[in-house]
């Protein structure tokens, strides 16, 4: 996994929430801040178990995410920046993202923070509406959430992110919401919180429709009938307006849920979305790595999707038994993976799935797929293996060509129209190899 | 065996109420089968029989018993802890007394006792009736908690007609909620026994059991029959085994089989030579042959059970009997339905297994058949609907398929304009409308024993399925019965179409669960019928059609279309679903097209989990049948059997 000059991102979980929403599925645990400093130590302590394995690959973006990662004390904090900078080669411009819960920082944190180096902060802001943050058992309110937003800027934080959730069917669970009267009052709702975004003016907003995830408490309230099922054509409909809107404001489109102002896109998501390489560090953190010395056929070699043990208990436990063992840190990925207490699952990805998981992941961002890319990192034009589903994908109307992008990425490219990019997963499970690998 | 010590006798009873634990009692009490091997319901070999608690095959099982001349001290002293003791006393004398004069007076003579099981369901009466006419004696087993049932006495009458001594046994008194003078006293007045005459029984703790077999000793005459003439042996049953082909099971009347002889089967007038003869005991024991009066097997080296129909007359090639035995009956299909593989790709799989099936079972046609809509596959005919269940549910379980069966239809007779009849088994296969001059459909005589207090929906139900009142007779006399509490048989001429869809259900439904049906074949009627085709975005489904009465079509084609609109997920475009008879629509709905089907969010790079949530997708995708360019999840294609009646 040594892979020199190849950039290498870094994730890192902070799994620590003062409550669990009701809507989450992440891997996020309240109540359990005692287990902070030792589950600091133990991030430490993985970082210098990796350290020796990646350190000559050069680190573009960092993203602290949760759980809530701005529950961290900033002295915390402070010693995992400085064990990142000791560990790993940030790049001077390096992006470092870090989530904040806006009920959870002040003032003086927010500067704190951009003492530590991050430079990029994203608000789980999620509405503006004071009813709705507390049907999804938010802890903060509407004006917590503009006070920070404040904050951050007097704490000098050039580049903003705020998440927001349409779609809420929160009202009562009554047939008259699914009349038109309901739905009018829904998206009027959303079209304030929209409004109120866009005013304030961050560089990058992230719009997500509600999603019931199974084992949620959502998902369990709508089976037991006590809310609503999100209404899939209203939120096509809310997204459709901000879409429109969006760009009114200057914001450009850049993935299907994801907004910003021109070049302010977040970088490090734009890692997943090219199916580039990063490591994950903390409970539940997935990764992507992988060389192309390594095994496998064509082009690209194998790389490994893996992920931490999901529990930060058994996570502290288990980085604590690898530094006791020691690693095979001059192993072959999987001797190496094995050494690695701490790593739950590893899943080799051929290069049928690579392909498959680039030509999606590429498919989200509107810039699209570019055929020369594609042929250039796995050896085979992707017309060549997806040629039949791009053709009944564009005669449906799901999929365009285009040319050269505005950007200046230059050759074919294919991508989701506007029509398509609210029926990406019919698109993307049309991509997916035969054989569930 | 001398044939006066020789007894045939079947078992008639209603679905649960003990027939097989009773059989089970017989074996192991007269040792045929020791206890500690007993598996419960020994006769009941397929697991969805054991499953079910019903038989679908008959069995034969032969048995010896020697009568004891007393009763013994553990059968007194179970009498006395039972609390009926008291009132079976003078009904059950002690065994001794039991026994006929003469030659089984002497107490340690041995009697050969054939039971011959009878399949305990309404679609395979043909079967029961040969059943029973290869005995001399039945024993009616009602249960003493639910008493007579509309099967029981359409076997009885059955079991009558044949001319069968009839032993009536109230079986079950061991439950609490079992009221066996009640039961006794309805089959006095419904059947027309004497009151001493009926048993009292628990097969489950052996109760009564011994006295059983005394009266089956007792009561049921021995084979009557000329061991001297032609041979005439009744097949009534048959199996297929792998090693020794078909094999027959048959009552011998006249003459005997002999090993090594030809044999010829008179109906379907095949020629065999036996590869072996035997008897039950229960599993096949090779004896030397059999003679007059006996009951055992014989293993024809034929390879399929069609040559070996249930019914026919087993005789000798270079003696045959001048005339077969009476009541041959072919098999005749009453409910049709397609059968289709999920996944086409399992065509060849589907094709074996049914032939494999076949083999076993004479009463299961089908034929190829194609479907624009579904593929390849195959119309297959049925006795009747819980016939149909079980094929549907052993090519499911015993071959693995995952099978998608169309609505059930009955055989329509069609009267052409140019004067022709055609026979069609599927609304697919129907004619042009203008080439019709007339529908005929088949109807059935229905029976409904139930309380009283259901009679009003009962009707209700029946008239409006068409079904017509034909009469109603109550089973029980006695004056002191509460009204609303005592039994009635309701009797009903009614359309098979219209007892394809949950009738059964709906009659049990709305008769607090207390409601029995029997049913046979009546005659065919020329009735006002349409054939109502879906078509779904502009493409026709014949497996949708559906024939239905003229009156209803407007309203039986809107609940189609209503239930198909809520069936067929939303897809990439808007989907017309029409009804329509001829070239004229008369009902329409759509399914918006899906504007919605992303996932918002990946995070924190977990592409793993995204790949699952597609896969699922996919793997749902997979499951639905492409038609036009449309996908139809399989639930569609069994619509019809939901829409409301």
């Amino acid at each position: 996994m040594k892979n020199a000059r190849h950039p290498l991102s870094l994730y890192i979980h902070i799994p620590f929430c003062t409550l669990k929403c009701a809507y989450c599925d992440f891997n996020s645990y309240a109540k359990l801040e005692d287990l902070i400093p030792p589950f600091v130590e133990a991030l430490i302590a993985e970082m210098r178990l990796w350290s020796p394995v990646v350190q000559s690959r050069p680190v573009p973006t960092v993203f602290f995410g949760g759980g809530t990662p701005s529950l961290t004390p900033l002295p915390e904090l402070a010693r995992i920046m400085a064990a990142l900078r000791d560990c790993f080669a940030l790049e001077p411009e390096a992006e470092i993202t870090l989530e904040a819960n806006p009920g959870t920082v002040n003032r003086d944190y927010l500067r704190g923070l951009a003492d530590l180096g991050v430079n990029r902060i994203s608000f789980g802001v999620q509405s503006f509406d004071d009813g709705e943050l507390k049907a999804l058992d938010r802890i903060h309110t509407a004006a917590d959430a503009l006070r920070c937003y404040r904050w951050a800027r007097e704490a000098g934080f050039q580049r903003v992110n705020l998440d927001l959730i349409y779609g809420l069917p929160f009202d009562s669970p009554s047939a008259s919401r699914r009349a038109a009267q309901g739905e009018r009052v829904m998206m009027e709702r959303w079209q304030a919180t929209l409004e109120q975004a866009i005013a304030l003016g961050p560089e990058h907003l992230s719009l997500y429709a509600l999603t019931v995830e199974e084992g949620t408490k959502l998902a369990h309230d709508i089976e037991r009938g006590r809310a609503p099922a999100p209404d899939g054509d209203l939120q096509a409909a809310m997204y459709e307006w901000s879409g429109e809107r969006l760009a009114r404001a200057g914001y450009r489109q850049y993935e299907i849920s994801n907004w910003c102002r021109p070049g302010e896109e977040c970088r490090h998501n734009l890692v997943y979305w090219r199916n580039g390489q990063w490591l994950g560090l903390g409970p539940g953190a997935h990764s992507h790595l992988g060389r192309k010395e390594e095994g496998g056929r064509g082009k690209e070699g194998v790389t490994y999707r893996f992920a931490d043990v999901y529990s930060p208990r058994q996570y502290i436990e288990r980085v604590r038994e690898t530094a006791a063992a020691g690693i095979d840190a001059g192993g072959a990925a999987p001797a190496l993976l094995a050494s690695m207490r701490q790593v739950t699952f590893v899943d080799p990805q051929p290069a049928e799935l690579q392909m498959a998981d680039t030509a999606i992941l590429a498919l989200r961002l509107n810039e699209g797929l570019s055929v020369d890319a594609f042929a250039r990192r796995f050896g085979r034009s992707p017309d060549d293996v997806y040629g039949a589903v791009f053709a009944e994908m564009t005669a449906l109307g799901l999929l365009e060509r285009a040319g050269g992008h505005p950007d200046g990425c230059s050759g074919e490219r294919i991508r989701l129209t506007d029509r398509g990019r609210y029926l990406a997963n019919e698109v993307f499970v049309r991509l997916l190899p035969d054989q569930p690998l | 065996m001398d044939r006066s010590r020789i007894r045939n006798f079947s078992i008639i009873a209603h679905i649960d109420h003990g027939k097989s634990t009773l059989a089970d009692r017989l074996l192991e009490l007269t040792g045929t089968i020791p206890a500690r091997q007993m598996a419960e319901q020994v006769l009941d070999t397929m697991d969805l029989e054991r499953e079910r608690g019903i038989t679908i095959k008959a069995a034969a099982v032969r048995m010896e018993w020697a009568p004891r001349p007393r009763p013994s001290p553990e059968e007194e002293g179970r009498g006395k802890e039972e609390g009926e003791a008291a009132r079976e006393t003078p009904l059950l004398p002690s065994s001794s007394s039991l026994l006929p004069g003469g030659e089984a007076g002497g107490g340690g003579a041995t009697y050969e006792l054939n039971l011959i099981d009878t399949p305990g369901h309404v679609d395979f009466t043909y079967e029961v009736s040969r059943a029973l006419a290869a005995c001399e004696g039945a024993l009616l087993v009602v249960d003493a908690s639910q008493g007579i049932e509309a099967q029981t006495l359409a076997n009885v009458y059955m079991a009558l007609d044949l001319d069968l001594t009839i032993i009536p046994v109230v079986n079950k008194i061991d439950l609490p909620s079992a009221e066996p003078e009640r039961v006794a006293q309805e089959m006095v007045d419904v059947i027309g026994f004497k009151r001493d005459e009926v048993l009292f029984v628990s097969a489950k703790e052996g109760t009564g059991v011994e006295a059983l077999l005394a009266a089956i000793v007792q009561r049921v005459p021995p084979p009557s029959g000329d061991p001297e003439a032609p041979l005439r042996a009744l097949i009534f049953d048959s199996k297929y085994d792998s090693y020794k082909g078909v094999i027959a099971y048959v009552r011998v009347v006249d003459g005997e089989v002999r090993a090594g002889r030809r044999l010829r089967l008179m109906q379907t007038a095949r020629t065999v030579e036996p590869l072996e003869t035997g008897v039950f005991r229960p599993s096949f024991a090779p004896t030397d042959g059999l003679a007059a009066g006996e009951v055992g097997y014989i293993a024809t080296g034929l390879k399929t059970v069609r040559d070996c129909r249930v019914g026919d007359t087993v005789t000798d090639e270079a003696r045959p009997a001048p005339a077969p035995l009476p009541g041959y009956k072919p098999a005749k299909s009453m409910v049709f339905a397609g059968l289709y593989p999920a996944n086409s790709e399992d065509y060849e799989l589907l094709r074996d297994a049914l032939e494999k099936l076949h083999l076993n079972d004479a009463s299961l046609n089908y034929e190829p058949e194609s479907s624009v809509a579904l593929g390849p596959g195959f119309r297959a005919g049925f006795l009747g609907l819980l016939h149909m269940d079980i094929v549907q549910e052993r090519l499911e379980r015993e071959y693995g398929l995952d099978l998608l069966a169309t609505a059930p239809s009955v055989e329509y007779h069609i009267t052409l304009t140019d004067g022709s009849e055609v026979a069609i088994a599927s609304p697919a296969d129907m004619p042009e409308p203008t080439r019709i001059a007339g529908i005929g459909e088949p109807w059935m005589n229905v029976s409904i024993v139930a309380p009283d207090r259901h009679i009003g929906n009962i009707m209700e139900l029946v008239t409006g399925r068409r079904g017509e009142y034909t009469k109603m007779d109550y089973l029980e006399h006695d004056p002191h019965l509460k009204a609303g509490e005592r039994r009635v048989l309701l009797e009903y001429k009614m359309p098979l179409s219209e007892m394809l869809v949950d009738f059964y259900d709906q009659l049990k439904g709305r008769t607090q669960g207390y409601a029995s049906m029997d049913y046979s074949f009546s005659h065919y009627s020329p009735e006002d019928l349409v054939k109502v085709d879906i078509l779904v975005n502009g493409v026709p489904v014949d497996a949708l059609s559906m024939l239905v009465h003229g009156e209803r079509a407007q309203q039986q084609g809107r609940a189609l279309v209503e239930r198909l609109r809520s069936l067929i997920p939303r897809q990439l475009f808007e989907i017309p679903i029409q009804a329509a008879i001829g070239g004229r629509i008369i009902a329409r709905e759509s399914v918006r097209a899906l504007r919605k089907n992303v996932l918002a969010k990946c995070y924190g790079g977990d592409v793993t989990r995204k790949r699952k949530l597609l896969e699922k997708q996919k793997a749902g995708k997979k499951r639905m049948k492409r038609v036009g360019n449309v996908e139809i999840p399989q639930e569609a294609f069994m619509s019809l059997l939901r829409i409301g009646k």
